[in-house]
């Protein structure tokens, strides 16, 4: 091989990068959510609702003397509501210098995926919703549903929640 | 869910009744007009069966059944093995081809052979339309438009549905597709097939949203995904009925650019629809349904 290709190679190799992420259930899909974003993950605390609030906030918690915001993942997504388990965990994430949790269905594992290994989603529908995903991977045989967690809400939405 | 089945069945007779008649409409005879300055009232009341007497459509369709009957159809059944994953020619290799690699000898003989004299004449003779100036997007004429040619057909509760064979880009059987959110009805989501991703829709969603009911929906059994040409999308399919030669008079061609493109034509003598595959993959990746909504 010569010097020219090996160093195109390795160009290749410094842009396809690999990144992180923690998956989580939703119904029985696989989500993932940038492992930088995500803090902590509680198990399932009573959530304090808030009178007035907006519909995507299911109430707050109290996170070591903190005040934090959950979000109902499930409405923001479009799918049912479902019972609390024992596997319902709270993911305490930082998104658009916040700090929030979401509300899911149990979480899996962190995987790792090259940039390579991460294709967009069909850009189908004007949904709100639809503008979440990041992008999909085919992670053994699953479709793992990769989420931007700075587009769940809207920037009005963040500087809603900013007032809790 | 036979009874559920039959209705559908007789909906989707119906449905492709209105399609025929609905673009017959133009051509009609002059009392036909007539009809059509009517008050509303009347016109709804006015059976299918006169309006489809009237159209020339039939005239041509009886025609084409008596000649069919004394030359009978070429058509030949294929077996559904031959369709199962139809290898996928792609022309990437021959474009690492460089013309470095080609010998000096067959550049010249290349160059001896390009015609390059007409092509400055008819530049300098163009016509500049509005059409060609842009804003109007050519159809590419079908490459089945001339001769016979072989279509496949399928099945969507009760709807048939017909693809050219030279669009069909392979069938596969219906596994798991992963929703995902926000996206239209008619996307069933995201299939994956030997680490490919297709996506998947829901033919009936399409093609009949509004006669999609609840026990239309739970009644469908999607077997097979029907793959658009060398696109990403399949179409879901309870049942392959064949594949049938066809004669171009065997179809009711709409060239002509109407308001559904992914009508290709009509065959007649099975009174379904032939799918224009390429307009249709435009329309699904816009993330339009049927109506173009």
């Amino acid at each position: 091989m010569s010097d020219e290709r090996r160093n195109a190679s390795e160009r290749v190799d410094i842009n396809d990068e690999v990144l992180q992420w923690v998956t989580f259930k939703l119904d029985s899909e696989t989500y993932g959510i940038n492992v930088m974003q995500v803090q902590e993950v509680l198990r399932y605390t009573e959530i304090a609702p808030v009178p007035g609030a907006p519909v995507y906030v299911m109430g707050i918690i109290n996170l070591r003397g903190n005040v934090v915001t959950v979000i109902d993942t499930r409405a923001r997504f479009g799918l049912e509501s479902a019972g609390i388990t024992d596997n319902t965990r709270i993911v305490i994430i930082e998104a658009d210098s916040q700090v929030i949790g979401i509300l899911v269905d149990s979480v899996a594992e962190v995987v790792y995926l090259r940039a390579s290994e991460i294709d967009v989603a069909p850009n189908v529908g004007n949904d709100e919703s639809a503008k979440f995903i990041q992008g999909v991977s085919n992670r053994e045989g699953e479709l793992l549903i990769l989420v931007d967690l700075n587009k769940l809400l809207s920037d009005d939405e963040w500087d809603e929640l900013k007032q809790f | 869910m036979s009874k559920s089945l039959a209705a559908s069945k007789k909906l989707m007779q119906s449905y492709l009744s209105e399609l025929l008649n609905e673009d017959v409409e133009p051509k009609l005879a002059p009392q036909a007009k007539e009809s059509s300055v009517l008050p509303v009232k009347e016109k709804q009341a006015q059976p299918l069966e006169s309006l489809l007497n009237n159209a020339s459509l039939l005239q041509v369709a009886q025609e084409v059944e008596e000649a069919v009957q004394t030359r009978p159809l070429s058509s030949a059944k294929a077996s559904n093995k031959d369709l199962f994953e139809k290898p996928q020619v792609k022309t990437k290799h021959v474009k690492t081809i460089h013309n470095d690699a080609i010998s000096p000898s067959i550049k010249s003989k290349a160059a001896t052979k390009e015609p390059n004299v007409d092509v400055s004449v008819k530049k300098a003779d163009e016509i500049k339309t509005r059409k060609s100036l842009g804003g109007f997007t050519e159809s590419k004429p079908l490459s089945y438009r001339q001769g016979d040619f072989q279509a496949m057909f399928f099945e969507v509760a009760g709807l048939i549905i017909a693809v050219p064979l030279v669009e069909l880009g392979g069938i596969h059987s219906n596994n798991k597709a992963t929703p995902l959110m926000g996206k239209p009805d008619w996307f069933k989501g995201v299939m994956l097939h030997r680490d490919e991703k297709i996506n998947v829709v829901d033919t009936a969603l399409w093609v009949m949203p509004e006669k999609c009911d609840q026990a239309l929906l739970s009644a469908l059994n999607y077997q097979y995904i029907i793959m658009l040409n060398n696109s990403e999308w399949g179409l879901s399919a309870e049942k392959l009925i064949d594949t049938v030669t066809l004669k171009q008079e065997d179809v009711k061609w709409l060239d002509t650019p109407n308001k559904r493109p992914w009508l290709a034509g009509l065959v007649k003598n099975r009174m379904c629809a032939l799918l224009d595959v390429d307009s249709l993959i435009k329309l699904l990746e816009k993330g339009a349904n049927i109506k173009q909504d």
